[in-house]
């Protein structure tokens, strides 16, 4: 904590805490960080492929990227010399890290469940992600509920304390979910919801509940105001809450859904009560309703060709990524899988060969278009100046099969490295 | 017919018109069938020309050209040498790459059709571990909509297995992914048994809810059990067997009666008399040496099956000279594993001289099969071992060499095209060939693709 600017970034800490706008900052403190990537065949995202390009890293932050870079002499060199060099992958869809906590399936409306309390931060699956390039995660609450919990995004920053990995300034998001799993739960037990028609039900009343709930609180600060000793303020409700913040667009909403039908239905839902969704999860269907979903600015997380493991999946094709990425849907590839979350490139390369994605736009599933639904696409998930160096450096193209990932930094620090004895991990500390 | 009560006038008018033309169909399919059918015209050979041929069995020919006639390959070779039969659909491949058709190791097609609707599974029959007489083949849906989907893929054989929660759930049958019935796609009905052995056989839920075997002892001990049962009933009907030849010599006394038919026993004795092997699976090191301790017992011919976190046994696994379907090399390691000690399993395996061939051990995702051989490769192992692990290696495993994985002549012509690398999930399979027939490049999903792309 010698640092001053750690000690600044505490200062932070301790206003934001309680308030529920971001993540903890990181309390690490920034180490003197230069790092000089060179003669690398730069997969920037954003503006094209550099090759035998350069890359300069300063306190974490990408200083420069170009054919040619200024660096200073004192710059820690890695030659990137025949290697690929791409943003950390974003994996917009998981549950690692999270134990057997994934869902709170006790009750549709659980809004107040924060995935933060369950963060097993020393799973190993964070560091078998971390050695498929995967920089950053988002945890979500799992789909057993029509309003699920607070999800958390973390750094795989596989060896550091728990605050360490936290995505410092990362915008909250809330899980939905509909379909099949809130409908098989709560039906398999003869409670409400077990069809579509409740699960919606469910949903419409929560949020009027919530809207109930900001008037009680409005009316008493309004009698507050005015000078009213005698007004009472309501009991708090952490449910109602968290409800609340879902419609004054505190949240980022993620809704975990297969069905066109659905995606309609949650969108008037969302119009109606004036919250907006952020992302459709799983989304295998969007392909049938894609100008919809749209024109009303909602992206997707999906699956590149899983199919056929129920009803509400039966009708997903792989063509479904480049079909509604054409009709202008922002399209992220993610895992929903510890075993994905290792070779997400290679799922990414399904768009290539599934719908003639150019490389560049498969490559933008699982990086900048996953940052997105994140809400992170200005922090990471390119190779542009200002952004955290978060990068993977390959051995092949990323979009082979044949490619492995040799390094991984996350803010400008090696977290993994291929040629390390052991596991590979600089930061590992056995016994972990 | 309590349905019908609300079909509206109009569509009972439909339903008419669509019986009336149903008559009228099957009338005239009666007429057609009355007449003398015309001769079918000889099949016309197809030509692959100016491909680049994996063989698989002898290199890979550059410029290469391939003949199919009568659902064989008949000719293979340098595009200058290859003579071109008259009349032939001669199909222009520059460019391409010509592969023998991939076999799965472990598959569950035609088992299933939506994994989680009970109704469409067929996967195992889960009242009793020991159930050898389950024959895969009374159960594979040919018309599954999930066998185009993978053919489309180049995957043109597999094994199809019954899920493994049984110790032993059944027999395996091998099967080809085209054909007119289950009866011409069924290869061979009973290849082989698995003998499952992880673990995840215990039927151990809760204390409440628990039978026998809740634990390996039981798994054990149950195994055992059968197979000494079915060595008692082997010998029982060979007893008989040798009274029942006495009596026909002398025709004296009694004439002997069989002992009662065992379905169960019966299913076993091929594998006690080493006919057809077992398909061992274990994960962890103490598991496979039971298993194997189990087959030496019974004296069982043993194809192993995963061996994904026995990493410190690979010198004796190559010892045994037994031959071994890996992984699925996605299996997620142990917590004191290193991130790719899975991954690294075929090369370690096969620079131990151990045959080894893959499977996607899947059911909807069995057309990605060649991209796990890709992912093997990236961690050692060589390209064309990895595309023999996928082809010439399972024929040979499970007995069909002379007829499946590799571009020979005289073997059937189950062919794919595609344009480039097979094991590159970027490359596109063009063309699938099965006996020679080309497969439509249509499924389930490429209908709804093209429906929503209007």
């Amino acid at each position: 904590m010698r640092h001053p600017r750690a000690l600044f970034l505490l200062g932070l800490l301790l206003l934001a805490a309680g308030t529920l706008a971001a993540q903890q900052p990181a309390a690490h403190p920034v180490t003197k960080n230069e790092v000089l990537i060179k003669n690398g065949t730069i997969l920037t995202i954003t503006h094209g492929t550099i090759p035998n390009g350069s890359i300069y890293i300063k306190d974490g932050k990408i200083a420069a990227v170009g054919q040619t870079v200024e660096a200073p002499p004192t710059a820690k060199v890695i030659d990137a010399t025949g290697k690929f060099v791409m943003p950390g992958i974003i994996d917009s869809h998981s549950h690692l890290a999270l134990d057997n906590d994934v869902n709170e399936a006790t009750s549709p409306i659980v809004p107040h469940m924060r995935m933060e309390d369950a963060f097993h931060y020393t799973d190993k699956a964070v560091y078998r992600a971390l050695a498929g390039g995967v920089t950053t995660s988002l945890l979500l609450h799992g789909s057993a509920n029509m309003i699920g919990g607070q999800a958390l995004v973390m750094k795989h920053k596989y060896g550091l304390d728990r605050e360490q990995m936290l995505f410092p300034g990362a915008p909250p998001s809330i899980k939905f979910a509909s379909g099949e799993n809130p409908k098989r739960v709560y039906g398999s037990r003869q409670q409400m919801p077990s069809t579509r028609m409740g699960n919606f039900a469910v949903q419409r009343q929560a949020l009027e509940d919530a809207r109930d709930y900001m008037q009680q609180w409005s009316a008493y600060e309004a009698k507050a105001k005015a000078g009213d000793k005698d007004a009472k303020a309501p009991k708090r409700d952490l449910k109602l809450e968290a409800l609340a913040d879902i419609l004054r667009g505190k949240f980022l909403v993620q809704i975990h859904c297969y069905r066109a039908d659905e995606f309609l239905t949650e969108m008037a839902m969302a119009r109606e009560f004036g919250y907006k969704v952020r992302a459709f999860h799983h989304a295998l269907e969007v392909y049938k309703v894609a100008d919809k979903v749209a024109a009303e600015g909602v992206g997707m997380a999906t699956f590149a060709d899983w199919w056929g493991f129920k009803h509400e999946a039966y009708d997903a094709i792989p063509w479904n990524a480049v079909m509604s990425m054409r009709k202008g849907v922002r399209v992220a590839i993610k895992s929903d899988s510890d075993d994905f979350a290792r070779r997400l490139n290679q799922e990414a390369a399904k768009a290539v060969r599934y719908g003639g994605a150019t490389e560049d736009e498969a490559l933008r599933m699982i990086t900048l278009n996953a940052a997105w639904v994140v809400g992170v696409d200005d922090r990471v998930g390119s190779l542009d100046v200002g952004k955290d160096a978060d990068l993977a450096i390959w051995n092949h193209h990323p979009l082979s099969n044949y490619a492995l990932v040799d390094q991984v930094l996350i803010d400008g620090e090696v977290f993994f490295d291929r040629s390390l004895p052991g596991y590979g991990m600089p930061h590992y500390k056995e016994g972990q | 017919m309590k349905d019908n009560r609300v079909i509206g006038r109009s569509a009972n008018r439909v339903i008419g018109a669509a019986l009336v033309a149903l008559m009228c169909l099957s009338a005239s399919a009666f007429a057609q069938k009355s007449k003398p059918t015309a001769k079918p015209e000889p099949a016309r050979a197809i030509v692959l020309r100016g491909g680049k041929l994996m063989t698989i069995s002898h290199g890979t020919i550059e410029n290469g050209t391939l003949v199919m006639e009568n659902g064989k390959i008949t000719a293979v070779g340098a595009a200058a040498s290859v003579k071109v039969p008259k009349n032939a659909r001669v199909i222009d491949v520059t460019g391409m790459t010509v592969y023998p058709g991939l076999i799965d190791s472990e598959t569950h097609l035609g088992l299933t059709e939506i994994s989680l609707d009970t109704t469409t599974n067929d996967l195992e029959e889960t009242s009793d571990a020991i159930m050898p007489h389950m024959h895969v083949y009374d159960a594979f849906h040919a018309e599954s909509d999930l066998i185009p989907v993978t053919r489309m893929n180049g995957v043109t054989n597999a094994i199809v297995a019954p899920a493994t929660r049984d110790t032993l759930p059944g027999q395996d049958a091998f099967v080809q992914l085209a054909g007119k019935s289950s009866d011409e796609m069924l290869l061979v009905r009973d290849i082989a048994m698995p003998l499952n052995f992880t673990g995840a056989q215990r039927r151990n839920e809760s204390f409440q809810t628990a039978k026998f075997p809740q634990t390996r002892m039981g798994m054990a001990a149950q195994l055992r059990q059968a197979f000494i049962d079915a060595q008692d009933y082997a010998q029982k009907l060979a007893d008989y067997e040798k009274k029942a030849a006495d009596w026909e010599k002398e025709k004296k006394g009694d004439k002997p009666s069989p002992p009662k038919r065992d379905l169960k026993l019966e299913a076993l004795l091929p594998y006690l008399e080493g006919k057809r092997p077992v398909v061992l699976a274990a994960e962890e090191p103490s598991d496979l040496k039971v298993a194997l301790g189990l087959a030496a017992e019974f004296k069982l011919k043993v194809i192993l099956n995963h061996v994904s976190h026995s990493q410190i046994l690979l010198d004796e696994i190559a010892a045994t000279r037994l031959p071994v379907i890996v992984g699925p090399i996605y299996e997620t390691p142990k917590d004191d594993e290193r991130y790719d000690s899975v991954f690294k399993l075929p090369a370690e395996l096969v620079r131990r001289g151990v045959k080894i061939a893959f499977a996607s051990y899947d059911e909807h995702n069995v057309r990605n099969l060649p991209y796990q051989a890709g992912y093997a490769v990236a961690y050692g192992l060589s390209r064309e071992e990895a595309m023999k692990a996928m082809t010439l290696n399972p024929a040979e495993i499970w007995g069909v060499a002379d007829q499946l994985g590799s571009l020979d002549v005289g073997k059937t012509a189950n062919v794919v095209v595609a344009d480039g690398d097979p094991m590159e999930v970027r490359t596109d399979v063009k063309r699938v060939f099965i006996a020679g027939h080309e497969v439509p490049m249509e499924s389930r999903q490429t209908r709804l693709r093209d429906q929503y792309s209007k």
